[in-house]
């Protein structure tokens, strides 16, 4: 529901909620699912963020034992594209915005 | 890196190309509530508007670039009998990507666990065939897997 008229300090303070929302990145989450397997789920975080093997299986690993891992982050727009890249390698991937 | 080899005799490359045809047909069909769409079309948030947005806005390439995966495939196939083929880089990350894709429209299809997954199937299960096909497919993927450089 739309507030009513706003006061002048109580708008400039929700301008300053606006910014720092806005500051905050959006996370790439990616869920374990029973299909994918380990040795692949390794392979696309190597092949799509440049992560070292180690990186990269250590991510799998938090994947598969914790149910999901944040695996990129950053504003709106690479998050949304790194999402899409998961999603065209069969990763079950989703977004949301840091705490 | 040099070009992949994969060696599918008639058998299994049968069973590769009755995949394709299976994924195309289930790509061009658009119910959003068949789970093997939602799986391989996985809303990006939580949110219903967000995801919608997002849909519209990803959807269709997403799509048309899980078909052209499908097109490579089917191309290094050829139409009948077996396959000696070999794979560029192009070509193996297209094999990889359809061969999930297949993984995820069978697996989520028979509703597999992970515990399931750990184990051999069971003669007597009647999702026997298709498990087997599963492990197959991943098996498959493997062997290309560990020829690629990331």
């Amino acid at each position: 529901m739309k507030q009513p008229t706003v006061a002048p300090d109580v708008e400039r303070d929700s301008e300053l909620d606006e910014v720092t929302e806005a500051d905050r990145p959006w996370l790439v989450i990616v869920w374990n699912d029973p299909i994918n397997l380990m040795t692949y789920v390794t392979y696309v975080f190597q092949k799509l963020f440049g992560y070292s093997f180690e990186k990269a299986h250590k991510l799998m690993l938090d994947v598969h034992y914790k149910g999901k891992a944040v695996v990129s982050s950053g504003p709106r727009e690479k998050a949304e594209m790194d999402c899409f890249r998961l999603h065209g390698y069969g990763l079950w991937a989703t977004l949301s915005k840091s705490e | 890196m040099s070009d992949i080899s994969l060696k599918l005799n008639v058998a299994e490359a049968s069973i590769l190309r009755d995949l394709v045809g299976q994924m195309r047909a289930l790509f061009r069909e658009s119910d959003a509530t068949d789970p093997v769409r939602k799986r391989l079309f996985p809303d990006a948030y939580k949110d219903e508007e967000d995801a919608a947005a997002y849909r519209d806005m990803t959807g269709g390439d997403l799509s048309a670039a899980k078909l052209e995966a499908l097109d490579r495939v089917s191309g290094s196939l050829g139409d009948k009998g077996s396959a000696k083929i070999k794979l560029g880089d192009e070509d193996a990350e297209a094999w990889i990507r359809a061969l999930t894709d297949m993984r995820l429209a069978i697996g989520t299809r028979l509703e597999v666990t992970e515990p399931m997954m750990d184990f051999e199937p069971d003669q007597s299960d009647p999702s026997f065939a298709a498990l087997q096909t599963l492990h197959w497919l991943g098996w498959l993927q493997e062997r290309i897997l560990e020829q690629m450089v990331p």
